[in-house]
């Protein structure tokens, strides 16, 4: 038995890939909530959610023979949603990563230890957030990528990722304290 | 990674807050699977297509070789050299036009005209190999000078020609002043 996380759903996986309609809609269902609060969390509004998952899922089933269980589909299908979302804020020419010179920022900046937060409190925090800013704390503390993965999915240096993130946690713990 | 960070992390979860309108997007998803993806059958599978590009192909092809042979045929100048060519065209036009003056001449008999023109091609015959032991040898004075000796041996026939063409004249002209 395949314990390997990249295999999850493999059997429906691939009764989908040979075009079963059933199994296109228990994978979606198992799916379609994770991706829409995915989109919700970087566009902000439910329209423009729906609309990218829904892009997602057809282009996720269109290329399914693309998906070689390098990751599992979870991550996959997430990847796809997180790049077209971060593709509709570029069109829209909403910043991405925060715009006030991290050019000449210096990464050896002190690392802000901070304390357990209430969840609600981070919620709240987060949703006051600066465009740029919300999009790398959402990208690296609740979608988990790390800063290699961000720098590619934002297009920017590992280094510049690691900065960016450490003055959006700032700016975030300091929304908070002020909550 | 500190305590806050790990906090979010684990409670990750906490921020999939929202449920999306499965029912609607689906239908959307649904809709967008199952439009019939236009048949694009590729131009070259079209067997009159296959065959207007062969032919086109090798229509190419013939220009292609027919130009380079061409090209070639530049390069290697008929006239050996610019001396050659400047000689070539002054007795060829003197040549050309003295023939056609010949050949135009109603008081010479077919016979006098056809054994001058066999002299002629005689001459031509003894220029053409002329001008190919030219070729071989750009330096080679004799050559020249016996190009320019067949010219002149051609020019002088037609001139005596003439001559005894008008000479022949002259008697009936020289009787009528007498007269």
């Amino acid at each position: 038995m395949e314990t390997d996380i990249r295999f999850t759903h493999r059997s429906i996986v691939e009764q989908c890939k040979a075009g079963n309609a059933s199994s296109q809609y228990e994978l979606y269902s198992r799916y379609v909530d994770a991706m829409y609060n995915v989109g919700l969390r970087f566009l902000g509004n439910t329209e423009d959610a729906e609309d990218i998952v829904q892009d997602s899922f057809v282009d996720a089933f269109k290329n399914l023979d693309n998906f070689k269980y390098e990751s599992s589909f979870g991550a996959w299908l997430k990847r796809i949603v997180i790049n077209k979302s971060i593709n509709h804020l570029k069109a829209k020419r909403i910043p991405v990563v925060p715009m006030e010179g991290h050019e000449f920022h210096l990464a050896d900046e002190e690392p802000i230890e901070a304390e357990a937060t209430d969840i609600k409190k981070v919620k709240k925090g987060i949703a006051l957030l600066p465009d740029g800013y919300r999009e790398i704390i959402n990208l690296y503390l609740i979608e988990g990528y790390d800063h290699v993965e961000i720098g590619e999915i934002l297009g920017i240096s590992t280094s510049t990722s690691k900065s960016q993130y450490h003055r959006a946690k700032k700016k975030l713990l300091e929304i908070i304290n002020e909550l | 990674m500190d305590n806050f960070e790990k906090h979010i992390r684990q409670n990750a979860g906490q921020f999939d807050e929202h449920r999306a309108d499965r029912a609607k997007m689906w239908a959307k998803i649904a809709a967008e699977l199952n439009k019939e993806e236009p048949k694009v059958i590729p131009l070259w599978r079209r067997p009159m297509v296959r065959i207007a590009a062969s032919v086109l192909l090798l229509v190419g092809l013939t220009s292609f070789v027919w130009l380079m042979g061409l090209g070639q045929g530049a390069d290697h100048n008929p006239y050996a050299s610019e001396e050659l060519m400047e000689i070539d065209m002054y007795y060829q036009d003197l040549v050309s036009y003295q023939v056609q003056l010949v050949k135009n001449n109603p008081s010479l008999s077919e016979e006098n005209k056809a054994e001058f023109l066999s002299f002629m091609d005689e001459l031509d015959a003894e220029y053409d190999v002329l001008k190919k032991e030219m070729q071989k040898n750009l330096d080679n004075e004799q050559v020249l000078e016996a190009i320019v000796g067949n010219y002149k041996k051609r020019i002088e026939l037609i001139e005596n020609l003439l001559r005894q063409l008008n000479d022949s004249k002259k008697p009936d002209d020289d009787y009528g002043y007498t007269l």
